[in-house]
């Protein structure tokens, strides 16, 4: 092949760029007859048209079938002359291009050395081309479609351009609202026109233009595929507010949250539902839901604590109880004896103690109950024909009937006491739970349309069957677990011992006993407690709780051990029976040992051992044995031909998740479920098991449930926040937790009034003022509530969309420099300096002075200083001009002259006012009276005037006059750097664009090509790729869209067939390039053992012809042969 | 070998002073483009160093470094994106593993692993690339030429 190669080679001068450095003409003549070269010739601009009319008559003339042009950079003129050599008839894949200016000669001085430098790339251009094979350029049809990043300036002007067209546009944005940083703005340089009023219009239009699918809330996750098939990924955050909203703003007026707004640069306060700015588009409220409050996800029937508490706070009372009473029935009750999750849960527990969440919700319910009456059961008009019965009238059972009553069903509930209650009315004493509070809670159920058939058991009165045969459909068991655990020690069975579940009952049914005088409770849970309390009450003299291990594993309450000790209860620790000490079958006292903690066991406790040789006797007039308490299952297994699973702890075996038994109508749940429990998490499981009925019934499956199961704790240190407003747990200022307030222990032991007096109302504010409104919104469902068209929906989620696209504009924005970093300005620290977009807040009609130039004393200020080149022109910081600094100092300038009365002082390094209009600007803002100083500021100090005001001293040395000044002002204005964007970084990445040295996005040219990456496809806008002014982003943008849209109307782009290619002859079948390939582009043909490239995913890396053992792959383009033949050339000069 | 000899001595090369000749592969997408670069902005570079461009650092075949050095480069380069940057994902970290592994092969040659030289230069490091040039040219100018005894 090689004997018919006819190379043409040309040397380009480039004016001098290359001819200064290198002897173009002596490398045109050595390479002049070599190998295949049949001409050699040098000339001043290969690029021009006579340049490449040279290379095209050659061509024709002497017959060449390879062309080597040595010159720029491929990267630059590649494509001139490859067009050039098919005008002239040859492929354009015959041509090799040597790059010796930006390679060679305008990096290195040493003209002999640059010479053979020269002369040996183009050497290898010769040695390679000549391996070079015609080639085909592959077609790929364009998607119409764009994708644009950001919904800045550039963003909305590059979407507007393109959706002129009649083509489609994704606009994608971070934020709630479009408009970048320029809609932060108050007036724009030099023209002063309004921002919003040139900005907003142009919003609106985006908004209306159905050619523009405008996704806000919005990240770009994952973006592959090539010019004209980009597959893109885009996570959807969830707005929780529906396109319903009106923007009445109504929902605003009752948010008890307020958090600093981003968009305000964090200088005024917005409710947790909010729109960032008045003429915000989409025009639709958005609630900031950063996590779920942590005391919400931990309470089993998720009640919103965080929302009742901030309502509290508010002193919005009523609504608060509103709100509790809503999710959960048994408020009154959870008030008092709630076993309260959500408080181990809080975060206030990282600053210093959790908040008295449980005392909060009984301070409102009590409050909502002393000024509004009872609670008023709610009027179903719902109506299901089928009926449920509810065996059981415990927290479980009642929260099960009462879901289910909601819902419309017909409810019966079975209780076998003569109240219902469950162990709410017979095993929670009158002193911490009120009877008569109680009462009302079921008279609530009762009012609902709920029947309860008390004196009724499950085994002796009635069965399962014949709940059937009355016509029950479903039947929901929740018996709970009432018999006690004994000790299963000697004598047991002995008069005077008492089971505490069984004491308890007796007690508040009202019979009354006589324990003696000395009474030992054995147990450490919260029935131990209660008994041990109880005890007291009816006149024991002494009364002693014996625990096998310390306070630290006690399960009862802290509280409840608390108030035990104080009305003189004995704990005593480390101590259990071994035996009844009995005299003719009564009791007399009990033998004891002493127990020390070995290692933990399953349950996470430390084990008691016994302590040999420690045993010793006590004397006890009654024995109350509150160990624990297990489920009576006899009734269950009775007469009824339904069979059930019980777990080895005597447990109901249920589908966790749908709590339905091994018989498909039969549910259970609470502590015949889960062994003896809380209150609350038995009310969760009764909400679980109403969903799942309704479910059953409604013949659907038994998943995708909205009810609340308790996630696994979340782990939170204290260097986390509670959102991303807030400060640390670790800084966040420690405050009391308050003490609720209770009865006199020694007024109290003697009956059964109840112990805690609950919150007065100045406690309650000052408690809930601690919520630190974990994940600022806190679910109080108040805009929920006002929101008249009903456009909140708090359960909402966020949406993965996926769309294909032909091209991407990358129009991500600037972040402004952090001005804290740069110590001696005091930024953060001192008062009255602002940010240059601070200060735009403050000018602006909706900021947070309403447009006025105010000090933070509300008083104007006496002088201004405004300080540039803030972060940029730094070595320590930025390197670069951030271009627009000068010009809107002018317009700060401008504006504080026009609304106060302040002198102006400007501190420059080189005033810069390029651009059409701006040095009039310029001037004109000199001539209205400002004082500018060359110099860069030292250092900004507070100091205190003789009348005690304080002012911040500016001190610089003054360049011109070469003096050093000190100037006092009231007021510092920074002029921050521009930076790139985080998201410009992100995106960089997930595009796989480079970056220029200051991080803005690379453009594929600096002069000829600044609004095009080196890939394909993909281009700038704005200030992504430098910092510039509104006129040029909109320009930028404008060219980006008419890049796009010319490929467009191609409607198909060639690509470079460079592409891996397997002789199937040389594969062995390895499949080692399978897995090497980043693409899954090569496939494994199975019938053949050999594999295959699909030229649609390869993109030519070349990984898999490195590796391929067998050298079965070939790179077009780029092949072996061709390398070698290129080293070679490259190594032989 | 007499094509060699002719334009060497065509061009007047000073002899006695040891110029090492140096292979630089440079990925299309950063490495070559950071390089282009520093001709933009007139940094200057070692032009020992001769640049072969790939698309990606991963096309590097082993057979290319082995048949450098035997067609008689005394030190060879190979530079791609950083970790993250790889226009084609991962080819960088093929690279990287493949290189590792190639000195020491190159040990069993008798060539020292030091001729070789592997280097993370994105597109913006033009700066990057020069100071790669030099220090690597001193590099070999201290190791000497490479002389490999063929049969």
């Amino acid at each position: 092949m090689t004997n018919n190669v006819k190379i043409g080679v040309y040397i380009c001068h480039c004016g001098v760029n290359i001819s200064q450095t290198v002897r173009v003409d002596e490398v045109a003549n050595l390479l002049s007859g070599k190998q295949n070269v049949k001409v050699s010739k040098s000339y001043k601009f290969m690029c021009s048209d006579p340049g490449q009319q040279i290379v095209e008559t050659d061509i024709k003339e002497h017959g060449l079938n390879r062309v080597v042009v040595a010159a720029c950079s491929p990267l630059m003129h590649e494509l001139t002359f490859r067009n050039a050599c098919e005008r002239a008839g040859l492929n354009r894949y015959l041509f090799q291009m040597a790059n010796i200016r930006e390679h060679c000669a305008w990096v290195h001085d040493d003209i002999d050395k640059a010479t053979i430098k020269a002369t040996a790339l183009v050497n290898a251009a010769v040695k390679r081309v000549t391996h070079q094979e015609p080639l085909t350029p592959m077609k790929s049809k364009i998607n119409p479609n764009t994708l644009i990043i950001g919904a800045g300036i550039a963003g909305i002007q590059a979407a507007l351009e393109i959706a002129e067209s009649g083509n489609k546009v994704y606009l994608v944005e971070k934020e709630s609202t479009i408009g970048g940083q320029m809609a932060k703005f108050d007036k724009t340089f030099p023209t002063l026109d309004c921002s919003a009023c040139i900005l907003t219009p142009k919003m609106v239009s985006v908004s209306h233009r159905k050619q523009i699918e405008l996704l806000t809330l919005s990240d770009v996750e994952d973006v592959s595929g090539y010019i004209g098939n980009f597959k893109v990924k885009v996570r959807n955050k969830a707005r929780y507010v529906t396109d319903k909203c009106t923007s009445c703003g109504e929902c605003t007026k009752h948010c008890p949250v307020h958090v600093p707004n981003w968009f305000d640069e964090f200088t005024q306060n917005r409710t947790a539902i909010h729109k960032a700015f008045p003429q915000a588009v989409p025009n639709t409220y958005i609630i900031d839901r950063q996590q779920r409050p942590p005391c919400i996800e931990a309470c089993p029937i998720r009640q919103e604590a965080a929302g009742y508490v901030a309502l509290i706070r508010e002193k919005r009372f009523h609504e608060a109880a509103q709100l509790i009473h809503k999710r959960n029935p048994l408020a009154v009750v959870c008030g008092r004896v709630c076993y309260h999750p959500c408080e181990s849960e809080c975060n206030r527990g990282h600053v210093d103690k959790p908040l008295a969440i449980q005392q909060l919700k009984r301070f409102a319910i009590d409050w909502e109950m002393n000024n509004n009456g009872k609670f008023e059961s709610p009027v179903i008009d719902k109506h299901r024909p089928e009926k449920v019965a509810v065996i059981g009238s415990g927290p479980s059972g009642l929260t099960c009937a009462h879901d289910l009553s909601l819902k419309g069903f017909k409810v019966t509930v079975y209780e076998q006491h003569s109240i219902p209650g469950g162990m709410l009315a017979i095993g929670i004493p009158e002193y911490r739970l009120p009877k008569k509070l109680l009462a009302m809670e079921i008279n609530y159920f009762r009012g609902m349309g709920i029947q309860f058939k008390t004196n009724m058991k499950l085994g002796s009165d009635f069965t399962i069957d014949d709940l059937y045969k009355e016509g029950f459909k479903v039947v929901y068991i929740a018996i709970g677990a009432h018999d006690s655990i004994k000790l299963e020690i000697p004598n047991e069975h002995v008069i005077g011992i008492y089971s505490g579940v069984e004491f308890l009952r007796k007690v508040n049914i009202g019979i009354l006993m006589d324990l003696g005088k000395h009474v030992a409770v054995i147990g450490g849970g919260n029935t131990a407690i209660d008994a041990a309390r109880t005890a007291l009450r009816l006149g024991a003299k002494k009364v002693t709780i014996l625990y096998r291990r310390t306070k630290l594993e006690m399960p009862a309450s802290p509280e409840e051990i608390e108030d035990a000790e104080a009305e003189g209860i004995h704990i005593s620790y480390l101590t259990a029976p071994t035996e009844v000490i009995s005299e003719n079958e009564s009791l007399r006292g009990l033998k004891c040992i002493r127990m020390t903690l070995g290692e933990p066991d399953s349950s996470g406790r430390r084990r008691p051992i016994p302590i040999p040789n420690s045993e010793h006797e006590l004397e006890f007039d009654s024995v109350i044995v509150a160990v624990s308490q297990s489920p009576n299952l006899i009734g269950l297994n009775g007469k009824s031909k339904h069979k059930f699973t019980i777990t080895k702890w005597n447990t109901l075996h249920v589908n966790p998740e749908t709590l339905q038994t091994s018989e498909p109508s039969i549910f259970a749940g609470g502590d015949v479920v889960l062994g003896p429990s809380t209150i609350i998490a038995s009310m969760g499981q009764g909400r679980r098991a109403a969903e799942s009925i309704e479910k059953y019934l409604n013949k659907e499956p038994l998943d995708n449930f909205t009810t609340h199961m308790v996630r696994p704790e979340v782990l939170r240190g204290e260097s986390f926040r509670p959102h991303s407003y807030a400060k640390t747990y670790k800084e966040t200022e420690k405050t009391e937790r308050e003490a609720v307030g209770k009865l006199n222990p020694l007024a109290r032991k003697y009956n059964f009034e109840e112990v805690e007096l609950g919150f007065t109302e100045e406690q309650a504010v000052k408690e809930a003022s601690r919520c630190l409104n974990c994940g600022v919104c806190v679910e109080c469902h108040e805009c929920q509530r006002v929101c008249e068209p009903g456009a909140v929906n708090y359960e909402m989620e966020d949406k993965i969309k996926e769309f294909d696209v032909g091209q991407i504009i990358v129009a991500t924005g600037y972040d402004v420099f952090d001005a804290s970093k740069l110590i001696p300005y005091g930024y953060g620290k001192l008062k009255n300096i602002l940010s240059s977009l601070e200060f735009e807040r403050m000018l602006s009609s909706t900021g947070p002075t309403g447009g006025r130039v105010l000090l933070e004393n509300g008083k104007e200020p006496r002088a201004v200083g405004i300080i540039h080149c803030v972060g940029s022109r730094d070595s320590n910081f930025n390197k670069y001009c951030s271009r627009v600094c000068c010009m809107y100092a002018m317009k700060f300038s401008h504006l504080v002259k026009d609304r106060t009365s302040a002198e102006v002082y400007q501190f420059y390094i080189d005033m810069r006012a390029y651009g059409k209009g701006y040095e009039e600007f310029y001037s004109r803002i000199l001539a209205e009276g400002v004082n500018v100083i060359r110099g860069k500021v030292a250092e900004i100090v507070e100091q205190k005037a003789n009348d005690g005001d304080k002012f911040l001293a500016i001190k610089c040395e003054d360049t011109l006059i070469g003096k050093f000044r000190e100037i006092p002002v009231d007021m510092v204005i920074l002029c921050n750097a521009l930076q790139p964007s985080k998201t410009t970084e992100k995106v960089a990445k997930i595009l796989s664009l480079s970056r220029s040295p200051d991080g803005f996005l690379l453009e594929r040219h600096p002069k000829l090509d600044p609004f095009s990456t080196v890939s394909d496809g993909i281009y700038l806008a704005g200030c992504a790729q430098g910092p510039k002014d509104i006129p040029d982003t909109v320009s930028q943008a404008s060219a980006a869209a008419a890049r796009a849209l010319a490929i467009i109307s191609k409607g198909e782009v060639d690509i470079d067939p460079i592409r891996a290619e397997i002789n199937e002859n040389y594969c062995a079948g390895c499949r080692m390039c399978n897995n090497l390939c980043p693409y899954s582009a090569i496939e494994f043909l199975e019938d053949k053992k050999v594999s295959v490239v699909n030229d649609a995913l390869c993109k030519g890396c070349g990984t898999c012809v490195a590796a391929c053992p067998a050298g079965a792959i070939t790179g077009k383009g780029f092949s072996d042969e061709q390398i070698y033949a290129e080293l070679e050339g490259i190594l032989e000069v | 070998m007499e094509t060699k000899q002719t334009l060497k001595k065509e061009i007047n090369l000073k002899d006695g002073v040891f110029e090492p000749k140096i292979v630089g592969f440079l990925c299309n997408w950063c490495s070559y483009s950071g390089a282009d670069l520093a001709g933009v902005s007139r940094i200057k570079s070692a032009p020992n160093v001769r640049i072969i461009r790939t698309m990606c650092s991963g096309r590097v075949d082993p057979s290319f470094i082995i048949k450098a050095f035997e067609l008689g480069a005394d030190g060879v380069l190979i530079a791609g994106c950083h970790f993250g940057d790889c226009h084609y994902l991962e080819g960088n970290f093929k690279t990287m593993r493949r290189i590792e592994m190639m000195k020491l092969v190159l040990k069993q040659f008798g060539i020292d692993a030091r001729r070789l030289r592997l280097e993370w230069i994105s597109a913006s490091e033009a700066e990057k690339f020069s100071k790669v040039t030099f220090e690597f040219t001193e590099q070999i100018k201290t190791l000497g030429p490479l002389r490999l005894i063929k049969n």
